[in-house]
């Protein structure tokens, strides 16, 4: 990058047209002051003419000197450029270039998601993709953003009345996030209410954590005990519970993802998340693209890439399954099959060390077993 | 160690999706260049003959006052120059600045090391914005492409007008109209000859076809006289079957059914974009087709298809989160791509399977079990909410 910009800065700093726009202007005041000299004493016209003849002939000797100037600087910069990005044809990874509606309705729900909702409607009435969204999705997402919005100003009203209103939904999921907002709130009377504070944050807990009380007994208590030993918080077991700016922004983040879970949907834009990856994963393509066309073989007709992309492991979802006999992922087709030893192999490993289902060794341990006994597990 | 490498970020191959970014305001730049430097040749010449005639006129005995007008059209002209050159060093200085934001905006990669990296996350952001705004260039979104682009404060680093310009003569194109583009191929037409573009010889041809087709037929061959006839050479059995079509109306085309095809607009249309493309070196096809198709692939595993519910990444229960193929977003897209590519098994620790031969890792269970506050010695499948003993449980062996 250093060699690009610093052909950049030859460019601004002298390799552009103000040099030739100088030129240009000299040539213009030789013009303008011989006007004046022939005005002044006309007999000089015929003189005064030929040396103009001339000095405008070496002015614009001139204004082509510059313009070779800007012309070696942007010939300076290409090469710069050839020189640190070699030229690759992307066009062998795209796949996706017939399926215009569906990358549309992606986008349309990525712009609603991230809150730019000004921008998503533009979009859809562009696109023309009111038809393939979920006509509730951008309310749905507005609610969210207010419930976040309230969140960031510290007021946790609107995500405790969202959560009452769907608590048989997220304790079913296990989620633990209405009480985590009362707890908060209860956190802030106790804290921030001054000389009212205990009072109120007592009056709270006994209005809202009685529906609580059997499953988080435990963290209950610990909060009645923090009105005890509010005086001396910091040096107190319940100094965490001081540390509201995490606590805040815990809560934010698992309301968020509550709240796309149970719109059956990714926490993070699935998108950003795919392009990023792509990123990651485009030069390990391209060096695999490169060998295989000197094979004069092609890798998007088949189902499985050819070449394993590292990704870090926030990019990794599933649980992957790879045979340690066929080496091959398991699919619907080839599930996980799990020996009586309780090791795993795929299907049709297993068909092909069994043979007509006699018994075979598994082979990572000792033991042996007939086929029938394998049964089929879900990762 | 694994996880180390795989979340290193190495900069000179991440930014190979990039360089778009730099070479088109450079394509831009020479445009602007090779404009500035005919203002110059023309002007220039046309002002020293002026200057030669006037200096020869005035030795000659011409009156101060010719002479006087001679400098005035001199000065006039001269003038003009200047403006001309004034308009393309603002252009100039616009793309400079331009190169400026988008050398700023790669470099700062340079200063991340890692993938996992909160400044690697902004980037990414920023990177899929450009990508969208480009898509939707591309595909004439325009309205959204500005906004988008407005309100992220990216407009330094998108092509807006080049587009848009592509765009406008993409649709004038759609509406059988070749003037734009004539104009556009008049615009540039050293780079265009440079290349054997035969773009302007099929606007030409179109042009002629209509006339034929509207059965201007006198018409049609002066057109074909003056606008074809030029490119005998390169084009003769092009040439010999527009002659021969004269004898053919449109409605018994006969052979000629090709030449009569309205797809042969649809053709120009994406002639003239990959002409338009290849003389500003950018991509034929969006970049974020080729973001998506590599991510979806290496994002994508069998379980993202499947009729059975994932053990992982799904949303029925709050201890996982789902994967993005499965989310509504992409999952209808990534059928069409391969899945990635595995050799080693990759799940969480300490397996178990539960007796309806679903397998998660004790520590998911047991945090949901908390979280659920089931009773001691009880097991519940986040997946299908069946609960069992934990006796019922049993430990399996994945390497």
């Amino acid at each position: 990058m250093d060699a690009i910009e610093k052909e950049l800065d030859r460019l601004v700093g002298k390799a552009n047209l103000s040099n030739s726009l100088k030129d240009i202007d000299g040539c213009l005041e030789l013009l303008m002051a011989a006007r004046a000299t022939i005005e002044a004493d006309s007999s000089t016209a015929g003189a005064t003419l030929s040396s103009l003849e001339t000095q405008l002939k070496a002015g614009f000797d001139q204004t082509n000197d510059s313009l070779k100037e800007v012309y070696t600087g942007l010939n300076k910069y290409g090469k710069a450029l050839d020189k640190k990005f070699k030229p690759v044809s992307m066009s062998d990874y795209d796949v996706l270039s017939t399926h215009q509606p569906l990358i549309n309705r992606a986008i349309g729900m990525h712009l609603l998601r991230e809150g730019n909702f000004d921008i998503a409607e533009t979009f859809i009435a562009e696109a023309d993709l009111a038809a393939t969204i979920p006509p509730t999705l951008e309310s749905d997402f507005r609610d969210m953003y207010r419930i976040k919005e309230a969140l960031r100003v510290r007021d946790l009203g609107p995500a405790i009345e969202w959560a009452a209103n769907r608590r048989e939904q997220l304790e079913a999921r296990g989620s633990n996030l209405e009480f985590e907002l009362h707890r908060l709130q209860y956190v802030v009377y106790l804290f921030g209410g001054g000389e009212d504070g205990p009072r109120k944050a007592l009056e709270y807990s006994r209005r809202e954590f009685l529906p609580f009380q059997q499953k988080y007994l435990t963290e209950i208590s610990k909060l009645a005990g923090a009105l005890l030993w509010r005086e001396k918080m910091p040096n107190s077991p319940y100094a965490e519970l001081l540390n509201s700016g995490a606590a805040w922004s815990a809560v934010a983040d698992s309301f968020t993802s509550e709240f796309c879970s149970l719109l059956n949907l990714a926490a993070e834009s699935p998108l950003y998340v795919a392009a990023t990856a792509g990123a990651i994963a485009l030069p390990t393509l391209l060096k695999m693209t490169s060998i295989m066309k000197e094979k004069k073989t092609e890798w998007t007709s088949r189902n499985e890439l050819p070449v394993e992309i590292p990704l870090p492991d926030r990019y990794k979802f599933h649980s992957i399954f790879v045979c340690p006999v066929s080496k091959e992922q398991t699919t619907d087709l080839n599930p996980p099959m799990m020996i009586p030893c309780g090791h795993v192999l795929a299907k049709d490993s297993l068909q092909k060390l069994s043979r007509s289902g006699n018994r075979f060794k598994c082979p990572y341990c000792p033991a042996d077993s007939l086929p029938k006994d394998a049964r089929e597990i879900y990762l | 160690m694994a996880q180390k490498s795989a979340a290193s970020l190495n900069p000179e191959t991440h930014l190979l999706l990039d360089q778009p970014l730099l070479r088109l305001p450079h394509e831009v730049l020479r445009k602007v260049f090779k404009s500035s430097q005919k203002y110059v040749e023309q002007d220039s010449k046309k002002i020293s003959d002026l200057a030669r005639e006037a200096a020869s006129k005035a030795n000659n005995g011409a009156s101060p006052d010719a002479s006087l007008a001679a400098i005035n059209t001199m000065i006039t002209r001269m003038q003009g120059l200047k403006r001309k050159m004034e308009t393309q060093h603002e252009e100039e200085k616009l793309v400079h600045s331009q190169l400026r934001k988008r050398t700023t905006h790669l470099n700062d990669l340079y200063s991340l090391t890692s993938l996992l990296d909160d400044g690697y996350g902004k980037w990414s952001k920023v990177r899929l914005d450009r990508l969208l705004v480009d898509y939707m260039l591309r595909n004439g979104y325009s309205e959204s492409a500005k906004r988008l682009a407005h309100e992220k404060d990216i407009e330094g680093l998108v092509d807006i007008n080049v587009f848009l310009q592509c765009w406008s003569i993409e649709e004038s194109l759609r509406q059988k109209s070749t003037v734009e583009c004539l104009a556009w191929c008049q615009d540039n037409k050293n780079a265009l000859k440079k290349i054997k573009s035969t773009l302007e010889f099929e606007l030409r041809l179109q042009q002629y076809i209509e006339l034929v087709r509207s059965r201007k037929l006198s018409e049609a061959v002066i057109y074909a006289r003056r606008h074809l006839s030029g490119n005998f050479d390169s084009h003769k059995d092009d040439f010999h079957r527009a002659s021969c079509m004269l004898a053919f109306p449109p409605e018994r085309p006969g052979p000629y059914k090709d030449l009569y095809a309205e797809s042969r607009w649809d053709h120009l249309v994406k002639t003239f974009v990959t002409t338009h493309h290849n003389l500003y070196n950018i991509p034929q096809g969006p970049l974020l087709h080729v973001a998506l198709s590599a991510g979806l692939s290496a994002l994508k595993t069998p379980s993202c298809h499947s009729t059975l519910p994932s053990s992982r990444s799904n949303t029925a229960s709050s201890v996982t989160s789902l994967c993005p193929i499965c989310s509504t977003e992409l999952n209808d897209l990534a059928i069409h791509v391969p899945y990635g590519h595995h050799t080693t098994s990759w799940v969480e620790h300490d397996l178990v399977v539960l007796p309806n031969g679903r397998v998660y890792g004790t520590r998911r269970l047991e945090d949901l079990a908390s979280k659920l506050g089931l009773a001691a010695g009880k097991v519940k499948d986040p997946v299908t909410a069946e609960e069992w003993d934990s006796e019922e449980v049993r430990k399996v062996f994945i390497s």
